[in-house]
């Protein structure tokens, strides 16, 4: 059997993984097609599970995931997950700048910890936050914020130096982007997350997978039991500990001659280190089941010693979590009750305009997000849309929707649109979190409505001729009526607005624009505006002049 | 006291002076504006009607004296299309990629050096550029396509005559090509009424936010004085009517199968807003630039050669 073989291919799917979201996420020109970056992310197991769960879409990646690792263990965290496969490359850089590689004994399991974030994600999805939850736990997504936020700008920086370099060598190929930089406060939580991960890979490798990932943990508890577990050859083994050097998860115990499945990445760097081929896959369900036939082997006795505490805590924490659940949600209730959507009309006058609006959001979802509750509920902020987004009009939000929609999506008029034609957004997403709309209905998908403070409009106030709201209108639901001397007034027509904010985009009226779009918390449809087709203006065919 | 070296030193130097000089830069900015010019500073303009984009050129072209008489050997041209929205062909929102192609065509024919295109877009400009099949169209051609949205490619520049737009950041293709050609496309435009070629000079501009600012009809006029194209060839072969200048559907479009050419911008807009039925008086930049007098709005003061290839 050539096992070390295995390492081969769990090097060579990651690269493949890795390297092919890494290029969506970083793509800063739209070089890359959509169905890459989503099919990749679409096998990630939280995505896929939010799929499955939320009827999305038929995805059955999830419960794959969970076979294999019952099978053969925790081959997603070495070969599917990019922030896993991103520790492997730190660690294997800080073993190049150390100029050797790290010794790192075994270090017994640290359940509770463990558990906690564990259980305390499912706590913090059941009491209310689902969205918030995951997007701060899974980790595709903290990946995908990672690459997406900081990374992008980087490889955007680095392209226009390499412009600058082409065009000074006289060539004039490839050209120059704006670094799209999030905000601040939108970039402080994958920064902080890139110096914590990066940090704790360089020092102990796969530490954060095997204590703070609640994914790593889950599977863990799966792979604690899969059918194939590697394992040391008792007979072999003389305990030279070179496996240790090579074995990033720090769970081979030369002492009790057994490997932690729970903590074990399946990343078979132990394979080829054992000088004496001592490390093999070995069936164990049989074993285990004829345990009592066999004569006991001491490794098998402790390990099942080594069990034991594991199994309590298993059971404490999730009693624990199963209380706090419980009072979490009490403590939510009054909490959903204050929602602004069911706000009725505390202090009114006149129709509800702009915030006052009962469908009113301060920050605006995508279209195919049907709600912005549901789209907090269901999106991770892996910011694969915002990666891809042509015109750059998605961002990722700091506390426009309240705190529970920290780092989601949302698209900021400030400085672009959301094209008519576009639905690259939904293209990518993976776990349905925006569905796919058609493009026809997509046109009419209102997500927010333009309101016109005419007093501001430049038309008005400097009585000159502009239109430039009406100009990038798709629907033409800002058109214009004569005004004055000669002029063209802008008028909105809010049934046929879908909210896409070019309008807003184009006002040019400072300090405040004159049109500005208000978000829906429920997106509806708008009209459509059919027309005939248009006269000739001219009176008969020849020339008319 | 004539020495033989004082002799030698005067006579290289005037040699190198006559060698080094930028003579065809000369020629570039003098030459092309001459055949429009030379007969009285009579303004000529072609109407050519019912061919193909490609046919309509060529004979507008001819008319004119061959595109030879416009493009010398050896000059870089800047081509300047409408590009401005993220919409297919069909539906008349930007220059028809045909126009665009055949005149690259035509003008590496005719011996340019280079011919670029490019566009200050309204929508996202690589979609924009792919979507209006201009970006295929050129790039076949032999042209270089350019992005518009670099704003390292603008320079600072005086608006000589500008009464608004005092300076700006203009496009170096603009500023540094040997010949201009306006291609613009004939559209209604919810703001001023219509655009057409004087409009689409905006596109060269980097802060479109400060011509809607700043008096829109007044500043399209004020550009004009910084440079004119050498040729503007308006695309009107269905031109869009109402719900400009994005357009909604198809169906915001009339047939016309028309083409324009002239060297005098305000003249060509003059006709242009006939073909829309509206009163080129009553278009304000119109009016503004002919009182600047950049060109003529007054199309009985115009030689108006007509062709039919019905």
């Amino acid at each position: 059997m050539r096992q070390p073989g295995l390492k081969f291919l769990r090097v060579t799917g990651a690269a493949v993984v890795f390297a092919g979201l890494t290029a969506a996420l970083v793509d800063f020109r739209g070089a890359v097609p959509p169905l890459v970056g989503q099919g990749l992310a679409s096998v990630q197991f939280i995505p896929s599970a939010i799929a499955l769960a939320t009827g999305a879409g038929v995805a059955l990646a999830c419960l794959v995931i969970l076979v294999v690792t019952l099978a053969v263990g925790r081959i997603y965290c070495s070969v599917l997950c990019p922030l896993g496969i991103f520790q492997d490359i730190v660690a294997r850089l800080a073993g190049w700048v150390r100029r050797k590689k790290a010794l790192l004994p075994y270090r017994p399991a640290l359940t509770w910890v463990r558990q906690l974030f564990l259980w305390g994600g499912v706590a913090g999805m059941v009491a209310g936050g689902a969205g918030l939850t995951l997007s701060l736990l899974d980790p595709y997504s903290i990946y995908g914020r990672i690459a997406s936020g900081l990374f992008r700008p980087a490889v955007t920086l680095g392209n226009n130096a390499l412009v600058s370099l082409i065009r000074a060598l006289g060539g004039e190929s490839l050209y120059r982007v704006i670094p799209p930089w999030a905000g601040v406060a939108a970039l402080a939580v994958p920064a902080a997350m890139l110096v914590l991960i990066t940090g704790l890979a360089a020092w102990r490798g796969r530490l954060y997978c095997n204590t703070v990932c609640p994914v790593g943990t889950l599977l863990g508890l799966v792979s604690a039991r899969s059918a194939w577990q590697l394992s040391l050859d008792p007979g072999v083994c003389r305990k030279c500990g070179d496996c240790l050097r090579d074995c990033k998860a720090q769970c081979i115990d030369l002492r009790s001659g057994t490997i932690d499945p729970s903590r074990c990445v399946a990343c078979y760097n132990c394979l080829g280190a054992c000088p004496e081929a001592g490390i093999r896959y070995r069936w164990t369900w049989r074993r285990r089941a004829a345990g009592t036939a066999s004569p006991p082997k001491p490794a098998a006795n402790l390990a099942a010693a080594a069990a034991d505490p594991q199994r309590r805590a298993f059971i404490a924490t999730a009693a624990l979590t199963l209380t706090a659940v419980g009072a979490g949600r009490l403590l939510a209730a009054p909490v959903a009750g204050s929602n602004p959507s069911a706000k009725p009309g505390a202090k009114d006058a006149g129709p509800p305009t702009g915030s006052r609006r009962p469908n009113y959001s301060r920050a605006i979802c995508p279209p195919g997000a049907v709600s912005v509750d549901r789209f907090l509920d269901t999106c991770t902020s892996c910011h694969l849309c915002v990666s891809a987004c042509p015109t750059h009009v998605l961002q990722p939000a700091f506390l426009e929707y309240g705190f529970l929609g920290l780092l989601k999506p949302r698209l900021d008029y400030a400085d672009a649109f959301c094209n008519f034609d576009c639905r690259r957004c939904a293209e990518v997403c993976p776990d349905g979190a925006l569905g796919l709309l058609p493009l026809e209905q997509k046109q009419v998908t209102r997500i927010g409505v333009a309101e016109l403070d005419v007093e501001r409009c430049i038309v008005k106030t400097k009585g000159t001729d502009c239109a430039a709201c009406s100009e990038h209108c798709p629907t033409k639901a800002v058109d214009t009526i004569p005004y004055g001397d000669n002029l063209r007034l802008p008028q909105v027509n809010q049934e046929l607005c879908i909210g896409c904010g070019a309008c807003e985009f184009a006002c040019p009226s400072k300090p405040d624009k004159a049109i500005t779009v208000a978000g829906q918390r429920r997106h509806d449809q708008a009209k459509r505006h059919l027309e005939e087709k248009a006269r000739d203006p001219r009176r008969g065919n020849a020339f008319p002049f | 006291m004539n020495t033989r070296r004082e002799f030698l030193k005067s006579g290289l130097a005037f040699g190198a002076a006559v060698s080094l000089a930028p003579w065809h830069r000369l020629a570039a900015a003098t030459a092309p504006i001459a055949p429009a010019t030379v007969d009285s500073a009579r303004s000529v303009l072609v109407a050519v009607r019912d061919g193909s984009r490609s046919a309509m050129v060529d004979q507008a072209l001819a008319a004119l004296g061959g595109l030879g008489a416009w493009v010398k050997p050896g000059q870089t041209v800047c081509l300047k299309p409408n590009i401005g929205w993220d919409a297919p062909p069909e539906r008349g929102a930007n220059t028809h990629p045909e126009l665009v192609g055949h005149l690259v065509r035509l003008c590496l024919g005719a011996g340019a050096k280079s011919v670029s295109v490019f566009d200050n877009t309204c929508d996202q400009w690589q979609l924009t550029y792919e979507h209006s099949g201009i970006e295929k169209a050129a790039r076949d051609a032999g042209a270089h396509v350019v992005n518009g949205k670099d704003q390292s490619l603008y320079r600072e520049v005086e608006i000589p005559g500008g009464v608004k737009l005092k300076r700006a950041l203009v496009h170096t293709l603009f500023l540094d090509s040997d010949v201009l050609l306006n291609v613009p496309v004939l559209k209604h435009h919810s703001g001023t009424g219509m655009t057409a070629a004087m409009k689409n000079l905006m596109g060269a501009v980097w802060d479109r936010k400060f011509y809607h600012q700043n008096d829109l009809h007044q500043v399209i006029a004020d550009f004009l004085t910084l440079r004119k194209p050498t040729l503007n060839i308006l695309d009107a072969y269905h031109p869009m009517v109402r719900n400009g200048p994005r357009g909604k559907s198809v169906d915001d479009l009339v047939e016309m199968r028309t083409l324009l050419a002239s060297a005098d911008p305000v003249a060509l807009d003059a006709a242009a807003a006939k073909l829309l039925g509206l009163d080129p008086a009553k278009v304000a930049y119109i009016k503004i630039a002919d009182a600047m007098k950049l060109g003529t709005m007054d199309l009985s003061r115009v030689e108006i050669r007509r062709f039919s290839l019905a």
